[in-house]
């Protein structure tokens, strides 16, 4: 049987580290609910956008701008990861890794030339670790990215591919399903595609509708428009994987450093037990010493 | 007495949601006037202020580029930023400006790009003067 004492130092460990732990998930909590926030704060935006490009699809305005067309040799892709700074946060980092690393694999099988940009120090060390050699890395995004900065970001990749520097541009990233599901995907933002931004089934069917005349005036034009919406929306695009990574990282740091502080009081209540059984038969042993001795002198 | 609704997003918020009897907006090329029962209209914007005016009070806002809606007496707006004339500060606003103009133009796109900071400090300083 183990002995008391060092049960109880154990134990005293748990519970320290148990509190921490609770300490980081009402953190992660916390931060969550304003990462999530902005997140639908930004999605006023989103929805704006679509209803803008669905009523210049309606005018009868044939959709089309260079960011929209897929290139037919495509000679530089770039792959944007998205992880966050800090670890403990479950399996939130290494997915996001993995899926980036298949990807990556597959993507230099086929472009002869692939540029890699990470942002958060964990993608950094992991990509390190693989040997593979990262163009670009951003540590500055914390838990609220704020629109400035992923402009930056988003008005290079807009101005390489304008210049024939980039033609494709991948992000993987933790997508943002619901509370309870997350998942890492990659997205290939640029060419962008389709315009709409995930539209609901409302944008679509007005956007099917014939292309009727519209009961708007365009200033200056609609086709001018259209060359200004489409590099907004990509803009709001990527920034919305920024805020859907922002909310993943915290959703997961909270739900791993729930599971951690439930895993604590399990040890806590097991190693409770085993200590008051030792400390029980060190007492019952100490006992049946002292009787021996008496009866050892009475005999 | 009927007003228009006005409602400026931004990418991170809904920046102004607000109720006015008479609104100007800065469009690309010149400002627009917007009272009750506009036309339907979809249009550029550009650098400058929009006004709102409630009652007597008139409050301004530098708006940065982005695109106007107006339908139904609701006019909303989407731009990259939209700050109170309030905030805007003739002092920083200079110095930023001076930092844009020291930007290199070396290159083509360089040079739209500082083209762009330069009248970007330019429409916030002009503001800024007015607050």
């Amino acid at each position: 049987m183990a002995n008391a004492r060092a049960l109880d130092k154990r134990r005293k460990a748990v519970r320290n580290i148990r509190k921490i732990t609770r300490t980081m998930e009402l953190i992660a909590t916390a931060r969550f609910k304003k990462a999530m926030d902005r997140a639908s704060a930004a999605s006023a935006y989103t929805r704006q956008i679509t209803q803008l490009v669905s009523d210049l699809a309606n005018s009868g305005l044939e959709v089309t701008h260079p960011l929209l067309e897929y290139r037919e040799e495509v000679k530089q892709a770039k792959l944007l990861t998205l992880t966050a700074n800090r670890g403990l946060c479950g399996g939130y980092n290494g997915s996001v890794l993995r899926l980036a690393r298949k990807h990556w694999t597959k993507l230099t099988a086929e472009v002869e030339s692939v540029g890699l940009e990470v942002s958060g120090k964990r993608g950094i060390t992991g990509f390190r670790h693989t040997g593979i050699e990262i163009e670009n890395s951003f540590t500055h995004f914390d838990d609220q990215p704020t629109f400035a900065e992923v402009e930056a970001i988003a008005s290079r990749y807009l101005d390489d591919y304008k210049h024939g520097r980039l033609d494709r541009l991948d992000v993987a990233y933790t997508m943002f399903v619901s509370s309870s599901k997350q998942v890492a995907v990659v997205e290939t933002l640029l060419p962008l595609g389709a315009l709409a931004i995930d539209s609901g089934p409302a944008a679509d069917a007005e956007s099917n509708e014939s292309a009727g005349e519209s009961m708007y005036e365009f200033l200056p034009s609609a086709e001018s428009i259209l060359e200004e919406v489409v590099p907004a929306s990509f803009k709001v695009k990527l920034f919305k994987c920024f805020l859907d990574a922002a909310v993943s990282e915290q959703i997961s740091r909270m739900v791993a450093m729930k599971s951690a502080t439930e895993n604590a009081d399990d040890m806590i209540s097991s190693l409770s037990s085993r200590y008051n059984r030792a400390r029980q038969s060190q007492i019952t042993g100490e006992i049946m010493e002292i009787i021996g001795g008496v009866e050892a002198l009475e005999s | 007495m009927a007003s228009i609704k006005c409602i400026v997003v931004t990418p991170e918020a809904t920046a102004l949601e607000q109720e006015a009897d008479f609104i100007a907006l800065p469009l690309f090329d010149g400002e627009l006037g917007v009272d009750v029962g506009h036309s339907p209209l979809i249009g550029r914007l550009g650098l400058g202020e929009l006004r709102l005016k409630t009652g007597g009070n008139i409050s301004r806002y530098y708006i940065d580029g982005g695109f106007v809606q107006i339908a139904d007496d609701v006019v909303s707006i989407l731009t990259e930023a939209a700050v109170p004339a309030a905030e805007l500060n003739v002092a920083e606003e200079e110095r930023r400006l001076a930092e844009a103009q020291e930007q290199a133009a070396d290159s083509p796109e360089r040079f739209e790009q500082r083209k762009r900071a330069v009248n970007q400090a330019r429409a916030r300083l002009r503001i800024a003067f007015r607050a």
